[in-house]
């Protein structure tokens, strides 16, 4: 469903990406590893939209990015995003944090996201009022509620503990068995056992 | 509705925002309506009881104007002249207090100054202004070097006046060494103005005869503080207004993280910069309503201190009330929605983690 063609990045005079190729399949639970500043963020947010690449073209089901005409729609519709820091609005509350991202016609799903992933109590309190592990839950939630066809997280377990790590894995794992397609960035090798496909950078190349 | 949120859940920056532009404002109100209060203050004390006014040729002030007074004679005999009085205006130590207004009229402008107790001096004798008179508790009082007889206090609601004190003509003619600083005339109907002057004008070579009108708007010491407030109150409107529009951006500068999270969930640059509008235009609005409030206070307040003897004086006139909110509003939406705008442009992953950095 995602096509990347000869895509290289530049921070600046800076090449961090060099001229990748590669697919990614509908269905597949992807995992972009390695070594810290080796350009899995950069290479994410440009699967994800969010960052225009410096050379080379990305393609989503045989459509050329530049092209789609409302990215704001496309990216709300149809791209989940996980960050490794939860990146909530810290004035809304978490029932309002999800609204937010909800389109209109899925804001009936948000009570039954927050419930399966055991959250539906904290609805109505604020992200500095939940714990770390919770936040991500939340984060999660938000990127579940539009149905997306893709789901993009960098370093979704950076900031927690083995515990909350894994149940962000199993969310994840279960979120590809209802058919989204989910695409990890991590220096955490135990995504390995979860993963149908595995992408190994170094240095802005793959392995 | 989400500005409202973003408002009242960061109170701290909120309040910043608040009263900084409530202080810019305020300090924009104070200084442009003190110096219009002077000017509006001495041109009503002049043209109260007077159409057309005369002073000496080619001087610029009323404090150097020496005109004989013995013309009111003649000038009451001309046709249209209802009535006319002489006045010296000059300002000297009076008792302890280091520089007061002096006011030395002929008799007949007397009824101008509202007895509020005892009765209008003879020669010799004074009454003195409201605020004035809160300062001298004595029966008498040093000005120059001569003693005068308090015979009353009075109340004309000018600032200027309710500072000082009045006095015979005479009186004041020694003091300061002249007949008259000017002399107000008045004519049975307006429309005879311009007929008077041109007959004044005839009765000496050494005076200038205006009307009270063109007086007040040619006068020199009028232009000076007019220009003068006018460079401080743009000076203060244009600090206060940038001040205004660097917090602004400040503000939209520490969201930039906010924005780039809303557009990686797929809200609109319109989305960001709507509320973003609504949130300037509530925190603008509320700041400059406040600020209205306290600048009106302040200047209700203004009058009534003893120190300033009543004169500092300010008027509010709508037209720079309505003048400072549309710039407020327009500068604080500049200051927020030009850097919101072209952080909206950014690519959303640069802006989450310039928000960060
Ligand atoms: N916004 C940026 N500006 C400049 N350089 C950057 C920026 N983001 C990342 N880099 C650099 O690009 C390289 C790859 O970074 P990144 O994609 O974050 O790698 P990873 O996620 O694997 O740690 C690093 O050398 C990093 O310093
Ligand atoms: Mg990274």
């Amino acid at each position: 469903m995602i096509k990347v063609s000869n895509v290289s990045h530049y921070y600046g005079k800076e090449q961090v990406l060099f001229d990748l190729s590669f697919e990614i399949k509908s269905g597949e639970f992807l995992f972009l590893s390695g070594e810290s500043g080796s350009g899995k963020s950069t290479l994410l947010s440009i699967l994800s939209t969010l960052l225009k690449p410096s050379k080379g073209e990305l393609l989503i089901d045989d459509e050329s990015v530049d092209k789609i005409k409302n990215i704001d729609y496309f990216r709300q519709s149809k791209i989940g995003f996980v960050f490794q820091f939860h990146y909530l609005i810290n004035y809304l509350n978490i029932y309002e944090n999800i609204a937010l991202a909800a389109l209109d016609d899925k804001k009936h799903n948000i009570n039954e996201i927050l419930k399966k992933l055991g959250i539906l109590e904290l609805s109505s309190r604020y992200p500095n009022e939940i714990s770390g592990g919770q936040r991500q839950r939340v984060a999660l939630a938000r990127a579940l509620v539009n149905e997306p066809k893709i789901i993009f997280a960098d370093e979704p377990t950076g900031s927690l503990d083995s515990k909350n790590s894994i149940i962000v894995y199993e969310l994840l794992a279960e979120a590809l068995k209802g058919g989204t397609t989910v695409v990890v960035a991590s220096h955490d090798m135990r995504i390995e056992e979860y993963a149908t496909q595995i992408i190994r950078l170094k240095d802005g190349q793959i392995l | 509705m989400i500005s409202l949120k973003a408002l009242s859940k960061n109170p701290l920056k909120s309040l910043l925002i608040f009263s900084s532009i409530t202080i810019a404002v305020m300090a924009i109100f104070l200084i442009s309506s003190v110096s219009q209060g002077v000017i509006g203050m001495y041109s009503k004390m002049i043209k109260t009881d007077g159409d057309i006014i005369i002073t000496q040729k080619g001087i610029s002030d009323t404090f150097f104007s020496n005109v004989d007074i013995g013309l009111i004679q003649k000038i009451d005999n001309l046709e249209h002249v209802a009535s006319s009085y002489g006045m010296i205006v000059g300002a000297s130590p009076i008792g302890h207090i280091p520089i007061a207004g002096i006011y030395g009229t002929t008799a007949n402008h007397f009824p101008h100054y509202k007895l509020t107790k005892g009765e209008y001096p003879k020669d010799g004798e004074v009454i003195l202004g409201t605020n004035l008179a809160k300062q001298f508790a004595t029966r008498s009082v040093n000005i120059g070097n001569k003693r005068f007889k308090i015979s009353g206090i009075f109340s004309s609601g000018i600032g200027f006046e309710e500072g000082g004190v009045v006095m015979n003509i005479g009186d004041a003619g020694e003091l300061f060494n002249r007949s008259a600083s000017f002399i107000l005339v008045s004519s049975t109907s307006p429309s005879k103005t311009d007929e008077i002057v041109k007959a004044l004008s005839t009765l000496s070579s050494e005076i200038e005869v205006k009307t009270t009108q063109n007086f007040v708007k040619e006068y020199n010491q009028f232009k000076i503080i007019k220009n003068s407030s006018f460079v401080i109150s743009t000076l203060a409107f244009a600090m206060g207004l940038m001040g205004i529009a660097s917090v602004m951006s400040m503000i939209v500068n520490s969201r930039k993280e906010e924005f780039g999270i809303m557009r990686a969930l797929g809200k609109s640059r319109l989305f960001i910069i709507k509320n973003l509008f609504f949130e300037t235009l509530i925190m603008s609005t509320s700041a400059y309503i406040f600020a209205l409030l306290i600048s009106i206070g302040i200047l209700e307040i203004l009058p009534h201190i003893d120190m300033l003897q009543g004169y500092v004086n300010g008027t509010l006139s709508l037209s720079t009330a309505m003048y400072v909110l549309t710039s407020t509003i327009f500068m604080a939406l500049l200051g927020s929605l030009i850097p919101a705008w072209i952080a909206s442009k950014t690519d959303p992953i640069l802006l989450i983690n310039q928000g960060c950095a």
